[in-house]
């Protein structure tokens, strides 16, 4: 026992129940010092004692393995401006009623097109907002570069944005945990969708249904007709939930089989007057391809089976001039098959037939945009519409509506539009705004309140756009 | 009453917590003019509500208040705020020549105010006689708990070692005041907290022996004894002055509920000496602009008695500042711990240790650790944004200033390329 160590016995005991003299510690210098008292013996040795030990303190050694540091990154690092707007956002430190998510990915898409990086000791806080902020993955690991790729190697909340080397993915894919196994295959999906595919294949009928679902789904990223057999092998399995992801799916193959065998059904049900008749009970075949007992809101049951039909059935096989004359049954089905198909053709056409919040957010920008400028009456239903169509906007489309929105006095629809405005409106119609916010005058209205909050982003999507010119 | 006051003995003096809340918020020397200071009375101007501003000044030596201001409360909040403005130090009440003709007590005014040679003496032994009696009193605390053994301490509820620092204070001794607080929150944060402790409890001795012996201790020693007992001195008592090129190494921000204190650690080129500035402000209140980290200050610096590394403050106007390129001074793990003991072997109570080390490889794990060519690790701080150091690093060994508390580091500043960059 050395006597630092006997020192503290006695003090953790108390002097009460344990003697102690200076002269018996065994400590060095104790003999030049004086103590009449137990007490004052154990504070004075604790005084010269811990004198040494903290001068003479010695660093352990640490007999690990380092990891290999980061590759270089050769992409030159953003302005400071960039970087102080980034970490503004990032931090919250910027407040937007809409919240800063967005802004974050306009400056992610910027700084990815300029070929630029953020600063690295932003990277945690980027990581911190992709774990969050699903949607935005994978641009945020195209932007992080080599550097926060590695750092999210080091942390498992961000294995998604981790490197795996090319030759440990099936070993990762063997032992990993499930979030692991279907961050991988997320990643892989997006650079070798057939390669992630073999390996859901290899293992399929040895994983529990729930993971055999979730694999299913991560599948929706880089979806081909190379995944149709597997879907259609899936289409017969045990679990529901299985079953149901595949034809989920495949809904989104046109040229699958199961699309094929649809058609089928569809146009049986299809009259020569050019109405369709409403389907029966499903057979064992119709079942299997996915058609049940689901309800839409407000319809009869023969009414649903044939909207599930129409849903899942080419569009190719109807002919685009009939929309005019369907009834609102067979509109909803070619609706869903329009989004779920991405056929930017019937998508438009049922927009001028009839348009809704579903179809235009399924449009491109300068489509969906084109159709909402020539809308006559800007009421609540075309805020509705506004609100839903996907950006950025045309620099033309954003200044105009603006403008119509402030002749209109249209209130209701700046208030349900709002944050699709401050969102995806071009910088081009910030003076547009402000000269809005200025004819306002000083009055506290919430539609000042509104337009500051729009002002405010668009100046924020300018100043990035600039710093990334 | 030559020293500053504490925050803490300002707020004591309040009649209630509302004048206390209210002179916080009129600490703020921009709605001041005309603030100064002699060694007894403190005086400013204030804007309230009424036309002219209020007149206030403040006898330091009974305390004893005057103020225009039409409250009845004795203390009034203004006399309050001044007494914050001064107590920060931060420089906003400048130590004048004497005060104007409206802020001279009405007993002095055919006299101006000359430094009373006799006064002062009494002032001082007041002051030493109470802290003797504070001492004392800790020694018996201290008895009472080395007798009962630290397990039993340690059981003890937070009050226990409250009332010992709030005795502390009272008898004009908050450094040690503060030194019982940070122990106490330690106790049940540290695995080992009964060495730590211990060494405390040795280091507290230290102060109170010395304490009796202070007649005999040369002017260094006698400089760090003030400063763990909180005894601070005046802006006109600081020794020598070194001019040198002074790299802004480290940076670190401390707030509790009174104060916000702010370090910034200097490093001179040409003496090799480490310096540290201390910036105080109420809580709430803004600091000074701090110096830019990473940057070179071109001038003259006046330190502190006491041992290395000193505190200083920054001297004359004329100060150029360039940018410079990074951390030039870092060592190796031993070099660094071996300056650190030469520190301690001048003053025990040091605390603080800056260490600036080359080649340090962030390890993350827990706790996480700097991990030097030859293997030696340090313990990083519980924390520290182990994260951003290690997204700055890449996994490459880099410069890492920081300050090492009780065998943790506190990094403050990491090299990134020829930069220094803030944790």
């Amino acid at each position: 026992m050395t006597a630092w160590d006997d020192l503290l016995g006695t003090a953790l005991v108390g002097t009460g129940r344990r003697p102690f003299t200076l002269a018996g510690s065994g400590i060095a210098g104790a003999g030049r010092v004086t103590a009449d008292s137990p007490e004052a013996a154990v504070l004075a040795a604790a005084a010269l004692a811990a004198g040494y030990r903290r001068a003479g303190w010695t660093p352990p050694a640490w007999r690990g393995t380092l990891r290999e540091p980061a590759e270089p990154d050769e992409r030159p690092e953003c302005t400071p401006v960039a970087a102080q707007i980034l970490e503004l956002l990032l931090g919250r430190g910027i407040r937007l009623e809409a919240g800063t998510d967005l802004l974050t990915t306009d400056w992610l898409t910027a700084a990815r097109a300029c070929g630029r990086r953020p600063p690295y000791r932003l990277l945690p806080e980027l990581l911190r907002f992709g774990t969050t902020a699903t949607g935005a993955r994978r641009l945020v690991r195209q932007v992080i570069g080599p550097r926060g790729a590695w750092l999210a190697g080091h942390h498992p909340a961000w294995s998604w944005a981790a490197t795996v080397p090319r030759g440990e993915v099936a070993g990762r894919f063997a032992t990993g945990t499930r979030a692991e196994r279907l961050a991988l295959l997320t990643d892989l999906r997006e650079t070798e969708p057939d390669r992630a595919r073999e390996l859901v294949e290899d293992t399929w009928p040895a994983e529990p249904a729930a993971t055999r679902a979730a694999f299913l789904d991560v599948l929706r990223t880089g979806l081909s007709d190379a995944d149709e057999p597997l879907l259609e092998r899936a289409l017969d399995d045990r679990a529901g939930t299985v079953r149901a992801a595949a034809a989920a799916l495949l809904d989104h193959l046109p040229g699958s089989a199961r699309a094929h065998r649809m058609a089928g059904r569809a146009r049986r049900l299809h009259t020569a007057a050019g109405t369709f008749e409403l389907p029966g009970e499903p057979d064992e075949a119709a079942r299997r391809d996915g058609i049940g007992d689901h309800r839409e809101p407000g319809r009869g049951r023969a009414a649903s089976r044939l909207i599930q039909i129409l849903a899942a059935t080419p569009l190719s096989t109807w002919d685009i001039g009939e929309i005019g004359r369907a009834d609102s049954d067979v509109v909803l089905g070619w609706t869903k098959a329009a989004v779920r198909q991405g056929d930017q053709e019937w998508l438009a056409a049922l927009v001028r037939h009839q348009p809704t919040p579903d179809l235009i957010a399924a449009l491109t920008p300068g489509t969906a945009t084109d159709l909402l400028s020539g809308a006559r009456k800007l009421d609540a239903r075309f805020g509705a519409l506004l609100a839903a169509a996907p950006g950025p906007w045309p620099a033309g489309f954003s200044t105009e509506i603006v403008g119509r929105l402030r002749d209109a006095k249209a209130q209701a629809v700046l208030r349900v539009a709002a944050r699709a405005l401050a969102e995806h409106l071009h910088p081009a119609a910030l003076a547009a705004v402000e000269d809005w916010l200025l004819a306002l005058g000083t009055g506290s209205a919430p539609e000042a309140r509104t337009l500051r909050g729009i002002a405010h982003a668009l100046t924020i999507r300018a100043t990035i756009l600039q710093e990334f010119r | 009453m030559g020293s500053r006051w504490t925050v803490a003995r300002v707020l004591a003096l309040a009649p209630d917590a509302g004048s206390a809340k209210a002179a916080r918020a009129l600490a703020n020397p921009r709605t001041w003019s005309d603030l100064g200071s002699t060694s007894t009375l403190v005086w400013g101007k204030c804007q309230g509500s009424a036309r002219s501003p209020y007149q206030v000044t403040v006898d330091l030596t009974e305390p004893s208040f005057r103020c225009t201001c039409p409250s009845r409360k004795v203390p009034c909040k203004h006399g309050l705020a001044l007494l914050l403005m001064w107590a920060a130090g931060d420089g906003s009440v400048t130590a004048g020549a004497g005060p104007a003709e409206w802020a001279t007590p009405a007993a002095t005014r055919k006299e101006p105010a000359r430094p009373d040679p006799e006064a002062q003496a009494r002032r001082l032994a007041e002051r030493e006689s109470l802290m003797s009696a504070g001492l004392d009193d800790f020694e018996l605390w201290l008895h009472d708990l080395v007798r009962q053994g630290l397990a039993t301490a340690r059981k003890q509820p937070a009050g226990f070692w409250d009332t010992a620092a709030a005795r502390l204070v009272d008898a004009q001794l908050p450094g040690l005041a503060d030194r019982v607080r940070a122990v106490a929150a330690d106790l049940h944060a540290r695995a080992d907290w009964a060495p730590h402790l211990l060494g405390e409890l040795g280091r507290w001795y230290l102060a109170i022996r010395a304490w009796r012996r202070r007649a005999e201790l040369d002017e260094a020693a006698s400089g760090d004894l003030r400063a763990v007992l909180g005894w601070p001195r005046r802006r006109d008592e600081i020794g020598d002055r070194v001019a040198d090129r002074w790299w802004v190494v480290g940076l670190s921000q401390e707030e509790d509920d009174r104060l916000l204190s702010q370090r910034t650690w200097l490093h001179g080129e040409h003496t090799g000496e480490t310096v540290v500035l201390l910036d105080f402000a109420a809580a709430g209140q803004a600091l000074k602009v701090a110096h830019v980290l990473g940057s070179v200050v071109d001038g003259e610096v006046a330190r502190y008695p006491g041992a290395g590394p000193r505190r200083a403050l920054l001297t004359g106007d004329e100060h150029k500042v360039v940018a410079g390129s990074g951390l030039p001074h870092a060592t190796g793990v031993p070099d660094a711990l071996a300056q650190a003991a030469r520190w301690l072997a001048g003053n025990p109570w040091l605390r603080r240790i800056p260490l600036a080390l080359a080649g340090m490889t962030v390890v993350p794990g827990e706790p996480p650790l700097l991990v030097d060519p030859g293997g030696a690790a340090l313990t990083l701080a519980p924390g520290t944004d182990v994260w951003q150091l290690l997204a700055l690093s890449g996994g490459h060994p880099v410069p890492v200033f920081g300050e090492w508390i009780d065998e943790r580091l506190h990094p403050l500043s990491v090299q990134a390329g020829d930069r220094l960059v803030a944790l």
